[in-house]
């Protein structure tokens, strides 16, 4: 089996590098055949598309996407400087 | 002097997939503010087509847009046009470079640009060795000393830096601190301790924190979107009130 060390090298690079994706903020975390995928996105297909890159990236392993939806609030409270 | 109302976000990283979103949380922002800071990664890919996105939501407003781009602006080698179509879109795109914007009679002054890492104070990377490493070194070094032209020759009330890269580790507080290095340099924050400024507004690392300040004492935020969690934060200057 190869070093999940690796493994979550190879899947943060593609998902840097792929144009479908170009995510710089994802953690991957791999535990033996489990690939975990974590951070946050502004909507559901960019959070669906780093599973597919993620997912071709990793043939055999299982891919679990734990990626959250950033909602984008109204403007709160300002600060006074 | 009358008091200033800054709206300030970074890293909207927009495309086709979300044409019309972002326009419609900054609807009505006359009413908080007077001037809307954008600073950087306003594409994802930095194509035409998603700058063509960047100009529809930003432009129009019926306050001033100040922008830099930011590192994806740059992946697909078109900053140049994106600087282009944006200002055509009538954002002024600050390119290490000042600017005034005329403000009821008050002149805020912002200068910046994209910026640069290599780290910071200690643990940072030096002009020595390999080409390569010089290139990255002299690269942050080349745009630190522009903001500092620019910051001296702005005529202005208010001074506030906008940049992509962060002057300061404060605000990268939650990144992993082996990125720090390409997350900002602490040149940046040096050029403007050494010109003196009331703000300085970034982005990029989306994992940081919003607060921080430079050594020598300028307030610094990271507005990164999913920092702020909000369309845009507003920072008043000058004023108790807003």
């Amino acid at each position: 089996m190869e070093t999940p060390h690796y493994v979550a090298a190879r899947v943060q690079r593609a998902l840097a590098e792929d144009d479908r994706t170009t995510e710089l903020g994802i953690r991957v975390d791999v535990r033996g055949e489990e690939v975990y995928l974590r951070g946050e996105v502004s909507c559901d297909e960019r959070r669906h598309q780093i599973e597919n890159v993620a997912r071709e990236a990793t043939p055999g392993l299982r891919v679990h996407n734990e990626i959250t939806l950033v909602e984008v609030r109204e403007p709160g409270e300002e600060e006074h400087l | 002097m009358r008091e200033m109302r800054i709206a300030a976000v970074a890293d909207i990283h927009l495309g086709e997939d979300l044409r019309g979103h972002y326009r419609k949380k900054i609807e009505g922002i006359e009413r908080r503010a007077d001037v809307l800071l954008v600073g950087g990664d306003l594409t994802r890919h930095g194509t035409i087509s998603e700058a063509r996105v960047v100009a529809e939501e930003l432009s129009g407003l019926p306050i001033p847009v100040v922008a830099v781009l930011g590192n994806h602006d740059y992946h697909s080698d078109r900053n140049e046009e994106i600087v282009d179509l944006l200002r055509d879109a009538g954002i002024t795109v600050l390119d290490d470079e000042g600017a005034v914007v005329p403000i009821d009679g008050v002149r805020l002054g912002v200068a910046g640009g994209k910026g640069f890492g290599g780290g910071f104070a200690g643990k940072c990377a030096s002009e020595f060795g390999e080409p390569e490493t010089k290139a990255f070194v002299r690269h942050t070094k080349e745009i630190a000393e522009r903001w500092r032209r620019a910051l001296k020759e702005l005529d202005a009330d208010h001074k506030i830096v906008l940049s992509h890269y962060s002057p300061v580790k404060d605000t990268l507080m939650g990144e992993p601190p082996e990125i720090y290095p390409f997350l900002g340099s602490y040149m940046l924050a040096e050029a403007a301790d050494a010109e003196g400024a009331d703000l300085f507004i970034h982005g990029h690392a989306h994992a940081g924190t919003e607060k921080g300040v430079t050594p020598g004492g300028i307030r610094v935020r990271n507005v990164a979107l999913p920092v702020i969690k909000h369309a845009y934060t507003v920072y008043c200057l000058n004023g108790d009130h807003c």
